[in-house]
């Protein structure tokens, strides 16, 4: 790589060393109420000169005898007072509420509610969901109208699916951006997807999960084009720019803050299932018999669990008056309701600022260690027939002994399966963001930002040779995998910021260069045959294994494998193409395969911002972003991203009546782009050694035979790749009544997405079966955002207030001619089975299915029109509407607030009962819900279960996401504690809904290469992770 | 303005300097993979390692013929050797195998799909190592073999070939050969590798990879159904006695009939092999054996799924209801062990056809999963709503190995593809359809195996019925009933009558959707 950050660092700051100087002088102490105002900002009026308050709130300033001071500190009124030739000028500064909300983090900067101009929500600690949060995005679940969040399980550190106005890719990645302090983190996971080792594969972990969200003090969800277009071309699918706390409020003194809570938590719902007598009963009913094991065994409660969790903070903050810092100690460990599942989490934070060269020169710091280590179950949204965990406890002959040595034969024995399996993770991640700005001039001030951004994880999982009835030949011999993956970004950006407010108008214009790179690199290796069943001993093992086999290779390669029989093979691409073979080594496992991988992807990128305000009613404001990217080829490597806004105050005007206290008209159109989800290097005919990794298979054989693979071809050459790129247009009007005591907005938009990134079947022949294109077809969102509050009371001693969002939006695929099944089904009998079809005219997750009309005579389903006539049935996954709906009231020291949050007009594919819940599946010897025993005489024992309409189900659901009630205990003025809260909450306490399945909100996420055309999936529900009801009691100390 | 004078000579130099330590020209590094040196100007330029590459396309050709779907399904579910019936909920499978049966597939079929993919991926592929400037002889010799092997599969299919040079790009439709041009272009392919491949004898150590004898026994298969390719159902004795010469040039090399049938599809040295796959021949053992039928190296036991019609079952000599030993069956037509013949080394599972009672090693009967015998019935009654006992099961490979440690291993990579008692049949057919009495020919075979008297007399009929005895499942029964006219025929389960269109299957609807070039067969 070319850039040297250090270098420019260390040349900006030799820019940024020279000072200047002036002479004459004027002192005074800024307080407040209560005290002395370290930090405040003291300026003479009309000029650059100015000073920073001290520790004891003393400034000094040298200024004309004639100045005018203006005292400004953030979170107060600013206030002017004439000099006069006074040597000494004291402020005593009001407080001001309304100020603090009012400021609005956006790309880049900062604005106020007031002068925004384009859509954006933010989200500020005190409103943020309370309880156990596993990761930042819970945090705004259903707080912001048209933002989507939804936790696809409720597992621990599973991953969140956010969709910003709708879902507008198709194959690329549909999250946000995230930007966190600065930092825009990389779209993929920071730890390895799980390798089958006879399980299925499994979905990487929440990438998330290292932020404490104790430390976030805002969120702002960027939605419309012209808040999103500074961030070009990863601005379409909306950004989340996520801000951690500073030492700004702590005292001056120091201030200490712990937190502590234990939460408990139980399985929301389970399924009606049999138990022995009501087993055999209901095979007999259904005219055949189950086989007896004589026991009786409630295989669904021995897999889960009622399990209490706990976390606790420790936060130091202080603000010395030229600067401030924030220290923070977090550490929680989260308990799944499924056995073998948790998440526990140790995080570090330092956040640093400093003002120096009379408060010209601004240093930030913010950086966070973090380790978070995460326990899977055997779960996998792409179990075979045989079913998972979950699958086999709902599945299993409730006949069979609760014994872990019980092999029945041809069937997953869920205790056997759970007692066999570990999955382990440890991600270790470390950000830091390091800016230095300085003010040249009033009006200029340039800032340099170095970002640094490592996270390493090591995933390892083991399955005994104890095991039973899976694949991937583990029983009897053992199989496991060990993934190391570490991602590596680096961000240089430089920006310059002019401000000049002029007589009846203001000037605002940002321009940035910004260079940032992000390398992956790691290995997976893959063990079969082991002389242990300790699973840690197994892990060990392998780790030995293949570093042993690894300080037998000098030089670089690409793979090595070792059977046993065979010598050690090397596969080497550099600088020569050889295969070597490197003899007999003395290894614990008897058969290792590994491949590694090392690709850096680089982003580069220019960008301005100008903001023109006229008579503070007229505001404007355009950006433009150009960004060039590694992942294409020269005819399209850089792409550009203009957008533009208007924003009219018209409560301003004097033709709209004293009745608003807002009312602001906005409208903004931009282009955005996308380019996740593509990969490495798809525009250039490259060379690999294959690995069956693309197959979901391994590369060692069930009989733990291996082969050293050839080179293939993995890319075509197709230079005219390019952006997936988004129109959007939007318009919103934001209102307030009564002092905005009532207030809200309403947004309409727009968006149109062409030159979709696909993985679409090549013309053959060609190198591979797929690769990457530029679809020449539509996906558009259209929508409707409303957002209403309400200050119902408002008090000294108590207030009430509620708040109401809500958000439509109509998602449809245009101009495009091909259909691609996607949204794979699984279970027995249901292999190549898929539920859903990409075709234009469509919303995307259509559902493409047989129409069920019930049985014939023989018990055998009718479809309509025949027995696989699969069509277009005119239900797509995607809500149509989604909201919250949130409450809160404070009684002097008693305060609770209640949310909900709800969506409508989705549909759920109950993939679990397919699969499981079916007369076939009782005629087969399956333990099946109280349902399926109702159909005896309906349906027939060997029944075909294929997919139909009778498996798809509404998904509207209204949810008491949040309940909690607080309160502060009085303290009096001298008490060494400064506050003390006590809180109780709940959450998922209820769901309203008519789906039949655990939970409404779900749906299978299976890692990529299990996905159908490598389509997403969303609205299929297969064994899902039972998501959790959680109380937490909670206390919160100051001092 | 303003603005210019105060921005712009800070602005300048700043973003200067940025630039020239930070500015990137976006090039991706050769840190991963290797990147082709390929420009405009010079086209391609070659695969980097030929050999490699070729050695890669052995195993994808292997893993891809591996597979019971795709071509595997195409060439033996869709005939009358095969039936995979709904049992229960058990391969229901989305209608896939139903599909296949009754002919009833359409152009989004997953395995036609996923078979045109896979076999023109490999036609790419082999082009690559053909153009490689500095590919060995021999290596390219053995990449067109394998060009020829893939590009046979996709002509005898859909008829039409697609083609793409290696400098076009995707923006580039490839262009579509047709059936006669796509015959011409597999024999040059064939008769070009011929010259530089390796002639070998009989034996495992040989017949793993491309050789002139299976490049002959290619041939034999191109011109037997040369009256299909051409389009005229007509057999010109040239092509026949091109026939004739290939099979007399395997021979030659000392490939003949071997006596002990099931010994044959061992991991061991016979004289009939003439090219296996690099594929594991457990999908052709687990996917008709019983849940409960177990051995071994596998897990959860068989899957239940494949069965046989009872038409095809009776074309064998033998107790029309039973196969135990003693039924008088002909060799072929295997046994299901019985208490009395079950011992370690079969472990209770049979060769060939199981119907009845099924055994375990030691003899006890065994259960299906609702604690009932496990007694195979003859046929499937429908496409749906089957018990799990339902249909005569179909085994070749066994899961008894003799060169395994422990005398089991269904994942020995051994799949027979080219077999002399095939290439001897073709021969003999050549003879038919020349005018000349294969009788004696078709006995000569009958008189390698046990329990199978001499034929009188040999028409079509007969030679039909004798390729279906001893090939069966071994990937060829589609093709041959094409040959001889009889795919359309109805057979159990399966109504369609006499739509001769289905003798092609149609182009995947994705690949027509990506190749304008490409027209739909008749009749989809």
């Amino acid at each position: 790589m070319k850039i040297t950050l250090l270098r420019s660092l260390v040349l900006l700051g030799a820019f940024l060393s020279f000072a200047f100087s002036q002479a004459q002088e004027v002192t005074g102490v800024v307080s407040d109420a209560s005290g002395p105002l370290p930090g405040a900002s003291v300026v003479e009026k009309g000029t650059t000169n100015g000073a920073q308050t001290d520790f004891d709130g003393n400034y000094s300033l040298t200024v004309g005898s004639n100045a005018v001071l203006v005292v400004s500190y953030i979170g107060y009124k600013s206030t002017e007072k004439q000099v006069n030739g006074n040597a000494t000028v004291n402020f005593t500064l009001e407080e001001d509420a309304e100020a603090l909300e009012e400021v609005v983090i956006i790309g880049y900067g900062s604005t106020t509610v007031k002068d925004a101009t384009g859509s954006v929500a933010a989200v500020t600690s005190e409103d943020f969901n309370k309880g156990v949060i596993s990761s930042p995005e819970q945090l705004i679940q259903g707080k912001a109208a048209g933002v989507q969040i939804s936790q696809g399980s409720g597992e621990p550190g599973s991953g969140v699916a956010i969709r910003i106005r709708g879902t507008s890719s198709v194959r690329s990645n549909n999250n946000p951006l995230f930007v966190v302090d600065g930092v825009p983190l990389p779209s993929g996971g920071s730890s390895a997807e799980g390798t089958n080792i006879g399980v299925g594969s499994s979905s990487a972990r929440n990438p998330l999960s290292f932020l404490n969200p104790n430390d976030i003090e805002s969120m702002s969800v960027l939605k419309d084009a012209s808040s999103t277009a500074i961030y070009g071309s990863r601005g379409a699918n909306g950004v989340v720019i996520i801000t951690t706390k500073s030492g700004k409020g702590g005292a001056q003194e120091g201030t200490w803050e712990f937190s502590s809570d234990v939460s408990m938590s139980t399985p929301a719902n389970e399924f009606d299932l049999l138990n022995r007598q009501e087993f055999l009963a209901t095979a007999a009913a259904f005219g055949g018999s189950a086989q007896d094991f004589g026991n009786d065994t409630d295989f669904q409660s021995l897999v889960t669990r009622n399990i209490a969790s706990s976390n606790s903070n420790l936060a130091y903050s202080q603000n010395y008056g030229s600067g401030n810092v924030r220290a923070t100690f977090n550490y929680g460990k989260q308990f799944g309701v499924v056995k073998k599942s948790s998440q526990e989490r140790i995080t570090g934070r330092i956040n640093f600022s400093q003002r120096l060269l009379d408060d010209k020169l601004k240093l930030d710091l913010q950086s966070t260690l973090s380790r978070v280590n995460d326990e899977a179950p055997p779960l996998s949204g792409s179990a075979g027939s045989t079913g998972d965990l979950l699958g086999s406890a709902y599945s299993g002959n409730p006949t069979w002994p609760a014994s872990a040595t019980f092999n029945p034969g041809n069937r997953v024995n869920p205790v056997n399966l759970l007692n066999n399996f570990q999955s382990l993770t440890n991600t270790d991640r470390f950000l830091v963001n390091f800016s230095t700005g300085y003010d040249f001039t009033d009006e200029l001030n340039v800032k340099a930002t170095v970002g640094y951004d490592r996270a390493e994880s090591t995933s390892e999982a083991s399955l005994t040779a104890n095991s039973f009835n899976l694949t991937r030949g583990a029983q009897g011999n053992g199989r496991g995998a060990l993934n190391d993956l570490t991602n590596e970004n680096r961000l240089f950006e430089l920006t310059a910021n002019f401000k000049k407010e002029f007589d009846n108008s203001a000037l605002d214009v940002l321009g940035g260069f910004s260079y940032q790179d992000f390398n992956t690199k790691g290995r997976s290796v893959e063990g079969w045959g082991y002389n242990t069943t300790d699973m840690n001993q197994m892990a060990r093992d392998l780790a030995t294994s293949a570093n042993g086999l690894e300080s037998l290779i000098t030089g670089s390669y690409q793979q090595y494998g070792y059977d046993g029989d065979n010598d050690l093979f090397v596969n080497r691409s550099f600088p020569n193409t050889v295969t070597d073979q490197l003899g007999v080594a003395t290894i614990p496992v008897t058969s290792v395969f590994a491949d590694t991988f090392d690709y850096t992807d680089e982003l580069q990128s220019f960008f301005a911002r100008v903001n023109y305000t006229i008579a503070d009613k007229y505001l404007f404001t355009a950006t433009v972003r150009a960004d060039g990217s590694s992942k294409f080829g020269s005819n399209n490597q850089y792409g550009v991203f203009p957008s533009g806004a208007f924003a009219w105050k018209l409560s301003e005007e004097d033709f709209v009546g004293e009745a608003f206290s807002t009312l602001k008209l906005r409208v903004n159109y931009g282009i955005t782009g996308n380019q996740d989800g593509l990969g490495y290097g798809r525009f250039v005919r490259r060379e690999r050694y294959s690995t069956a990794a693309s197959t979901g298979l391994s590369n060692i054989s069930d009989s733990g035979e291996l082969d050293a693979p050839g080179l293939t071809t993995v890319e075509f050459a197709n230079q005219d790749l390019k952006w997936e790129e988004t129109t959007q247009y939007g318009a919103g009007i934001d209102f307030g009544f009564n002092d905005d005591r009532f207030n809200g907005s309403v947004d309409v938009y727009r968006k149109e997405t062409q030159d979709l990134l696909l993985n679409i079947e090549a013309a053959q022949p060609s190198p591979q079966p797929t690769f990457f294109q530029n679809l020449d077809a539509v996906v558009i969102n259209q929508g409707v955002e409303l957002v209403l509050n309400y200050d119902i009371l408002q008090g000294d001693d108590y207030n009430w207030t509620v708040g109401l969002n809500v958000a439509y939006n109509d998602n449809e695929i245009q101009d495009f001619d091909g259909q691609i099944a996607a949204g794979t089904i699984r279970g027995a009998g249901l292999t190549n089975a898929f539920a859903q079809r990409l075709a234009g005219g469509q919303p995307l997750f259509s559902f493409y299915l047989r129409e069920f009309l019930g049985f014939d005579d023989n018990g055998n389903p009718i479809h309509e029109g025949g027995t696989d006539n699969q069509k277009f049935v005119g239900k797509s996954a995607l809500p149509d509407i989604t909201g919250g709906f949130s409450t809160s009231a404070r009684y002097k020291n008693w305060d609770t607030s209640v949310y909900f949050n709800g969506q409508f007009g989705n549909y759920i594919y109950n993939n679990t009962a397919n699969a499981f819940f079916t007369g076939g599946a009782i005629g087969s010897g399956n333990n099946v819900t109280q349902d399926v025993a109702a159909l005896a005489g309906v349906e027939g024992r060997f029944a075909e279960a294929s997919v139909s309409t009778r498996f798809l189900e509404k998904g509207d659901f209204v949810r008491l996401q949040n309940a909690s009630i607080g309160y502060n205990v009085p303290l009096s003025e001298d008490n060494f504690f400064k506050s003390m809260r006590l809180s109780l909450n709940g959450q998922n306490l209820f769901v309203i809904t008519d789906y039949s399945g655990l939970d409404p909100e779900v749906s299978v996420s299976p890692a990529g290469p299990d996905l159908l055309n490598g389509l997403p999936i969303a609205g299929v529900d297969y064994s899902s992770f039972p998501r959790p009801r959680t109380y937490t009691l909670g206390f919160n100390l100051t001092f | 303005m303003k603005l210019k004078l105060s921005i712009k000579p800070i602005l300048i130099p700043v973003l200067a300097i940025t630039c020239l330590f930070s500015c990137t020209d976006l090039e991706i590094d050769e840190t991963d993979s290797l990147i082709s040196n390929d420009t405009s100007e010079t086209g391609f330029t070659g695969v980097t390692n030929a050999t490699s590459s070729l050695d890669n396309l052995y195993n994808k050709v292997g893993s891809d013929f591996q597979s019971q779907e795709q071509m595997y399904a195409m060439s033996e579910v869709a005939s009358d050797a095969l039936l995979v019936p709904t049992r229960g909920t058990d391969w229901g499978d989305n209608g896939v195998w139903r599909q296949m049966h009754t002919h009833t597939w359409r152009s989004d079929h997953v395995f036609i799909t996923n078979a045109w993919n896979a076999l023109n991926q490999n036609i790419y592929n082999a082009t690559e190592i053909i153009e490689t400037p500095d590919a060995g002889a021999t290596v390219v010799a053995e990449a067109k073999f394998l060009r020829a092997f893939n590009m046979f599969f996709v002509m005898d299919f859909f008829g039409v070939v697609p083609f793409r040079q290696l400098n076009e790009g995707p923006a580039i439709d490839p262009s579509v050969l047709t059936r006669v041009e796509a015959y011409s272009f597999v024999e040059k392919d064939i008769l070009e590798a011929i010259v530089d491949l390796p002639t070998v004898s009989p034996g495992v150590a040989n017949t793993g990879t491309a050789t002139q004898e299976a490049a002959q026994f290619l041939l034999a298969k191109l011109y037997l159904n040369s009256g299909v390719y051409n389009g005229t159902g007509t057999y010109a004795s040239e092509d026949m006695q091109k026939v004739i010469d290939a099979v007399d040039a395997i021979s030659t090399s000392g490939f003949a009939i071997e006596e002990g049938y099931f010994d044959i599809f061992e991991p061991t040295d016979d004289t009939e092999t003439i090219l296996f796959l690099r594929s594991e021949v457990g999908p052709r053992i687990w996917n008709t054996l019983h849940y409960n039928q177990n051995a071994p190296d596998n897990e959860g036991g068989g899957w239940n799924g494949f069965s046989t019609l009872a038409e095809f079952y009776d074309t064998f000599e033998g107790d029309a209801n039973s196969n135990y030993v003693g039924d008088n069956q002909e060799e072929r037509r295997g046994f299901v062990p019985d208490p009395t013949t079950a011992n370690d080394q079969n472990i209770g599972i049979g060769y060939g056809f199981l119907i009845n009672q099924q055994y375990d090693a030691d003899g006890t009967p065994l259960t299906n999963r609702q604690g009932e015998p496990l007694i195979f019935t003859k046929e499937p009654t429908s496409l749906v709503g089957n018990t799990e006992n339902q249909g005569t099961r179909v085994i070749k490979y066994h899961p008894y190995d003799p060169t395994a440690d422990d005398n089991f291993n269904s994942f020995r990579q051994h799949q027979i593809i080219f077999r002399y008692a095939d290439a001897h049949l073709m021969k003999a057919e050549a003879m038919l359809r020349m005018g000349t009495d294969a009788t004696a020919m078709v006995n000569v075979l009958r008189q390698g195996r046990t329990n199978t008297p001499d034929l009188s007399s040999v028409t079509e009929t007969e030679m039909l019925e004798e390729r279906g005895r001893e090939l069966f499942i071994e990937y060829w029964r589609r093709n041959d009933l094409v040959r001889f006219g009889q795919f359309s025929r109805p057979w159990s389960l399966k109504e369609t009558t006499g739509n001769d269109a289905v003798n092609l299957y149609p182009i995947p609807a994705t690949a027509l959707l990506s190749n304008p070039n490409l027209t739909q067969n008749p009749g989809y």
